[in-house]
């Protein structure tokens, strides 16, 4: 019972840290009126221009870079919290995971896939 | 989990040699400067095929039963890395004046071949799976080589997205198998179904097993990808791709049918022979209408698929040991002939059979390799072919005669356009009669695929012996 109690009280001290927040910048910020300010907000501005517009592929580089290094965070929390019980061969087999990973890095980087052109 | 890394020395060794071509191709500067990389991974293979069959007593299963070696295994490693090594022999020229990239080109195709090799030794589903798209996604690669081309990019995206679809059919197929017997183990789903335990779902999952390899396979009614891939992709990896691909998966399809359904043998043994019988009418029909040579041959790889399918119908020994051996001389006989097509191409830039005209004067040995290729093919004794067929249908005689008769009528049509293109070599006179030069390691894999052909032709017992070895100890391994 005490378990959810907890939970209970986190979810109204939730609540509380948030209206305090936003309760206090009511009262104290400055208030001035204008039009811009009845405008949507980052999303769904009326757009400038024609739409249709083409996107560098460079971007999908990007991307797929970015999965070498996700992939490897993704493997390396779990070796990372089981390390002490892998020993001495779980490093090395980290290490060649690492390595091949850094050669698709390497090949990526010769290939020019960093350089913005 | 103890892993026993004496029945990995294949696999090990294959991956480090492609991570080495991989890091050498990195570390020298110029373009140039990588024509050694050819060389360099036709050393590590040959080291790498020795070693192999160093350790052909090597048997076990590691990884906690994930990874199988025994003597099945080992044959198609030895196959799958000969294919390989003929198939860089005789690229090197076509590498050299088509292909820019040698660094990606050959760690690729290493790759390409650690993938089969993991998949037909899979002892479970997603191994099998693993290897299958590690074999899959260099493919894809590899037929798009050439990235300038329009054709070898129609290619690509085919097999990109035949190659995808049949991925999902398969997979579907095995997620099925796996609901219905309880495991992805190929043994122990064996021995479930022993047990009694059988699940109309496990139907579906077979028919799904069946589709996704056959599209690996090129069997009809699943082969369209077949011909516009063939003629799209540097003829060197149509020759890999005709070969070890279609080795590999015949591997696999004997390790799951045999391995885990043999029990359920009548569920699907009619499916396989009807497959078999379509490849064969389809392929050898077609084969007929088409005007460029790697067409043909791909319609003429499709036709042969339906035959080695026959020895899967039988499921039995005999099956086995035909099937290893028609996919071994099968090796020799498309590689030479596909090294042929793809010298002819590097000197006059065709692939039509028109401009074959006067081969056998203007470069000797190739229009006769393609020749006996050809005529192996078609199985006209005494070449390898006609060995290799004679042990496929025997097994069939006495369950589905109809299933030798229509293979033996289409074996003979399919001479017909064989000899279509063997006429044009050896009748028409060349437009220009000037001595097409052959590479010297192109004619070196020429006079190996020849000397096989004939040889497996006239004395086939020792590799028929082995095969048999090695049928009889798959199917007491079970």
């Amino acid at each position: 019972m005490s378990v959810w109690l907890g939970i209970l009280f986190f979810i109204l001290a939730g609540f509380a840290f948030s209206a305090i927040g936003l309760g206090l910048s009511f009262l104290i910020h400055p208030r001035s009126k204008n039009r811009f300010k009845l405008e949507t907000y980052e999303c769904g501005l009326p757009t400038i221009g024609p739409t249709w517009v083409q996107f560098k592929t460079q971007y999908f580089t990007y991307a797929l870079i970015f999965v070498i290094f996700d992939v490897e965070v993704l493997y390396l929390y779990p070796w990372a919290v089981s390390f002490t019980q892998l020993g001495f061969s779980g490093l090395v087999k980290m290490f060649i995971f690492i390595f091949i990973l850094v050669l698709g890095l390497w090949y990526a980087w010769k290939e020019g896939a960093l350089e913005w052109r | 989990m103890n892993i026993d890394f004496s029945l990995l020395i294949t696999e090990i060794s294959l991956a480090i040699l492609g991570l080495t071509v991989f890091t050498l191709g990195l570390i020298l500067p110029a373009k140039s400067s990588q024509k050694g990389l050819g060389t360099f991974s036709l050393c590590g293979l040959l080291v790498i095929l020795a070693l192999t069959i160093a350790s052909w007593g090597n048997q076990g299963e590691t990884l906690g039963g994930m990874y199988l070696a025994d003597y099945f295994t080992s044959f198609f490693k030895i196959l799958s890395l000969t294919a390989l090594i003929l198939v860089i022999l005789g690229s090197k020229n076509y590498v050299n004046s088509q292909i820019e990239n040698h660094l990606e080109y050959y760690s690729t195709l290493i790759f390409a071949t650690l993938g089969m090799i993991i998949m037909f030794s899979a002892g479970d589903f997603i191994t099998l799976y693993l290897g299958l798209e590690l074999m899959t996604i260099s493919f894809i690669v590899l037929t798009s080589f050439r990235r300038t081309n329009g054709k070898s990019l129609e290619a690509g995206m085919k097999y990109l997205l035949l190659a995808g679809l049949s991925s999902a059919v398969l997979l579907y197929g095995l997620s099925l198998v796996y609901g219905a017997a309880g495991t992805v183990f190929i043994k122990e789903i064996a021995g479930n179904i022993a047990q009694g335990y059988f699940n109309p779902l496990l139907i579906v999952g077979l028919a799904m097993l069946i589709a996704g390899f056959g599209f690996k396979i090129s069997a009809a009614p699943f082969h369209m990808w077949a011909p516009d891939v063939y003629e799209g992709a540097p003829t060197p990896v149509t020759a890999f791709l005709a070969v070890g691909s279609k080795a590999a998966s015949f591997a696999v399809l004997i390790r799951v049918f045999l391995g885990a359904f043999l029990e359920m043998q009548e569920q699907w043994t009619m499916l396989i022979a009807f497959l078999a019988a379509l490849s064969m009418l389809i392929g050898n029909l077609t084969a007929f209408a088409q005007t460029n040579i790697k067409r043909m041959l791909a319609f003429s790889s499709i036709a042969q698929a339906g035959y080695i399918l026959v020895g899967l119908v039988a499921a039995n020994e005999a099956g086995i040991k035909g099937v290893m051996f028609y996919s071994f001389i099968y090796v020799f006989a498309t590689i030479g002939a596909f090294t042929v097509v793809s010298e002819v191409y590097n000197k006059t830039g065709s692939d039509d059979i028109a401009d074959y005209a006067g081969l056998s004067q203007r470069a000797p040995l190739a229009a006769v390799v393609l020749l006996i290729s050809m005529l192996s093919m078609a199985g006209i004794p005494p070449l390898a072919g006609f060995t290799g067929k004679y042990y496929l249908f025997i097994t069939v005689v006495q369950d589905y005669l109809w299933l030798v008769y229509l293979g033996l009528i289409l074996s003979m049509v399919s001479v017909y356009y064989y000899l279509r293109v063997v006429l044009v070599m050896f009748r028409d006179e060349p437009a220009d009669p000037a001595p097409l030069k052959l590479g010297s390691t192109a004619s070196l894999t020429l006079w190996l695929t020849l000397a096989a052909t004939l040889f497996l032709g006239i004395y086939p017992w020792p590799l028929a012996k082995l095969a048999n070895t090695v049928a009889i100890a798959f199917l007491a391994g079970l």
